[in-house]
């Protein structure tokens, strides 16, 4: 069926600044043939709206409003310091840096030292070089259109690859930084492959230097996890106030694999981080947790999706949101098991604390169960703190704000309990109590 | 000293009034227990002490040290030495016992002119009175309350009690839940606070409780008054006689 669709203007601008600036864009032969192909199915697409399901709450159609000048080849200067500092917590970590400032690979900024069995470098090489066409043609339901603009613009990103039965000594921290005053449309996209049986702790962290102009981002991240491998795989979203960032992530796990993702969002005007969760080989495990802290009329959407194709796996979902002011949490969490995965075992929960009358929690729990041996279950709350444990602690003395500070911790304690690493947690654990002032005060 | 001044209390969200012009004094040094049946209003009278906003008290004052207490918030009457032992103590999950205690130890020393305690100084005070009240050490590292026993929460309760130096102890049936070992402990704990610059208002339903913390007065709550007070034999002849002759429904001096 064909539809007549009329285009917005950010539709169309984006469709217009492709031409102008696709000759720029890194990329062999294949690579533009397959950049323009994207384009023309944004074109016919457009910016998913409210009348797809699976953007129901967040309707980028109405919220990207403004086609932003695609930031590329960016030469934004960026001191170790400005860096360290929009890092937080994070750059106390002894970990391998990429850093992208602008989507445009930072070498001097960077530290990948060598470690046996571990190959990492930009993207953009590895697109100039044309190396695998397919791999550049990555979907998801209800991702489509994002994903092709993704396709289009996409300037660089980490391309990782650890060897099989490699353990990594140090985290690799893939760091996605937006500078400058004028706003900018960034494009990146990760591509992570880890062998069978090695073992690595990815970071990925979407950060603003302070004085960065609004702007929008269209992130993608892509793991294929091995046989046997375990994997941590950490998402920090704090692209700045004026900003909306869209990500795709997409992992796929083999047989016995093990997968802990962890996100953290804040500070990030608008954040719809799209997950999509396959198991491809059985008994495997995975944890998607995290936490996200809204405030203002931020509005901070997960959805996520995992997919139990075969037999005997493991999921583990939690998050934990904090809202204050008129910000608007969304958390979908749809868990399929098809016909053939018996011994399914999933758990799905997100909670989330009010700080305010004016803030806005829609949950979508989804459970689509096609086999009869299955342990499935889900459930969400929405919360304000509870006022008999604040007056408990205030007539022990505790003033007020620090009730409400030592309560709020307690509740996204929980998620940031899921990442096990002693060193990590606490990095992250920073970061958030940093945010978390922000909205008590 | 506490005076409580013909206190008319209801509930802050519904007309239903609960406490019907309670009057009661306390001087600094003495201990005065509160008993009274079921629902009489015990619980409420503590709470307001504490300065809790479920209720709102339409007539009278409540007096420390010659200040009113009505319109401060909770932790500023804390500041002022008010200290309430919960009839049902809370669980606060995740926030650890020694995290939550130093809080608000330190906060409170603060707040009344003291330097806070360093942290060996604090966990000194805290091993000391933790051991004097049977706390195991498991129990201090545990979120405070969570998965405790019924009487470990009320030693829990004496044991803030002490490392927050009070200054007026407003217990709320302390002794139930307790073991008879558990009364006698919790008893010595309470008698080693009694000094003759705090007052102490002890509510419970069990004459025991008394022979171990002798009352210099015993008041009979009943329909949300005081009806009765008399010495600690009061709590003798209450045993005896159950709280019949104070059902009907009327203040003896409204
Ligand atoms: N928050 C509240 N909401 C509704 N009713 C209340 C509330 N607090 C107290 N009441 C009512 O007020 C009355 C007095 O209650 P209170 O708890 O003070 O009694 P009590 O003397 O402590 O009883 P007990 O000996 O059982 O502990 C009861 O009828 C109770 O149901
Ligand atoms: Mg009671």
């Amino acid at each position: 069926m064909t539809v007549a669709v009329t285009r917005t203007k950010a539709e169309q601008a984006y469709s217009e600044s492709f031409e102008a600036v696709a000759q720029k864009l890194p990329g062999g032969r294949a690579v533009a043939e397959a950049r323009k192909a994207a384009i023309g199915a944004f074109a016919g697409l457009g910016f998913p709206h409210r009348r797809i399901e699976e953007w129901k709450y967040t309707d980028l159609r109405s919220t990207l409003k403004e086609a932003l000048p695609p930031a590329i080849a960016d030469a934004t200067r960026v001191s170790v310091a400005d860096l360290e500092a929009a890092l937080g917590g994070l750059a106390e970590l002894d970990a391998h840096r990429v850093v992208f400032v602008n989507g445009t690979h930072r070498p001097a900024l960077s530290s990948a030292g060598r470690e046996k069995g571990l190959e990492i470098g930009p993207l953009a090489f590895a697109l100039d070089r044309s190396a695998g066409d397919a791999s550049i043609r990555p979907s998801a339901p209800g991702q489509e259109a994002m994903i092709a603009l993704n396709t289009a613009f996409m300037t660089d990103g980490a391309l990782v690859h650890v060897a099989k039965g490699v353990r990594l000594a140090k985290p690799l921290l893939l760091i996605f930084v937006r500078a400058g005053k004028e706003p900018r449309l960034l494009t990146t996209r990760n591509s992570l492959t880890i062998g069978s049986g090695a073992e690595a702790t990815i970071i990925e962290a979407h950060v603003a230097l302070p004085g960065a102009g609004a702007g929008q981002a269209n992130a993608l991240s892509e793991i294929a996890v091995g046989d046997d491998a375990g994997v941590v795989h950490v998402k920090c979203t704090l692209e700045g106030a004026g900003t909306s960032h869209v990500a795709g992530w997409l992992a796929t796990l083999g047989a016995k694999a093990r997968y802990r993702a962890f996100h953290l969002t804040a500070g990030t005007a608008l954040v719809r981080n799209n997950l999509l969760a396959t198991f491809r080989g059985e008994d495997a495990k995975l944890d998607i947790s995290g936490c996200f802290l809204g405030r203002d009329a931020e509005h901070i959407d997960t959805t996520l999706v995992v997919d139990h194709a075969v037999p005997g796996c493991e999921s583990r979902e939690l998050f934990k949101g904090v809202l204050a002011g008129k910000a608007r949490g969304v958390f979908q969490g749809k868990v399929i098991v098809r016909p053939d995965a018996q011994k399914t075992d999933g758990k799905q929960m997100a909670q989330v604390l009010m700080l305010s009358e004016d803030a806005e929690f829609d949950s979508k729990p989804e459970l689509e169960i096609y086999a009869d041996d299955v342990v499935c279950g889900h459930g969400s709350t929405a919360a304000e703190l509870d006022r008999n444990l604040l007056f408990y602690m205030r007539a022990r003395g505790v003033p007020l704000e620090v009730a409400r500070r030592l309560l709020i911790e307690s509740f996204v304690g929980e998620a940031l309990d899921k990442v096990e690493d002693q060193r990590l947690r606490e990095a992250l654990s920073a970061m958030t109590v940093g945010r978390l002032s922000g909205l008590v005060a | 000293m506490l005076e409580i001044k013909n206190l008319h209390v209801k509930l802050a969200d519904e007309d239903t009034e609960i406490l019907k012009g309670v009057s009661l004094a306390v001087p600094k040094g003495q201990v005065h227990a509160i008993m009274g049946p079921n629902g009489s209003g015990k619980s409420t009278l503590a709470y307001v002490l504490a300065g809790r906003e479920d209720y709102e008290v339409t007539k009278g004052d409540i007096l420390w040290n010659g200040e009113s207490v009505l319109e401060m918030e909770p932790d500023e009457r804390a500041a002022k030495g008010v200290f309430l032992a919960f009839q049902y103590p809370m669980e606060i999950p995740g926030v650890a016992t020694m995290t939550f205690l130093r809080t608000a130890v330190n906060a409170l020393r603060k707040k009344r002119g003291l330097a806070e305690f360093t942290t060996p100084e604090f966990l000194k005070r805290v091993r000391a009175e933790a051991a004097a009240l049977g706390v195991s050490d498991e129990m201090l590292k545990r979120p405070l309350n969570v998965g405790f026993s019924g009487g470990e929460k009320k030693r829990m309760e004496i044991l803030q009690m002490a490392m927050l130096e009070p200054s007026l102890c407003v217990m709320d049936e302390t002794d139930s839940g307790l073991d008879i070992d558990a009364v006698r402990i919790v008893s010595e704990g309470v008698n080693r606070l009694r000094s003759k610059d705090r007052a102490m208002l002890v509510i419970t339903h069990y004459q025991r409780l008394l022979t171990y913390i002798v009352p210099d007065k015993v008041h009979v709550m009943a329909g949300g008054a005081i009806q009765k007070s008399g010495g600690k034999e009061l709590a003798l002849e209450l045993e005896e006689t159950g709280y019949t002759e104070f059902s009907p429904k009327t203040p003896a001096h409204a």
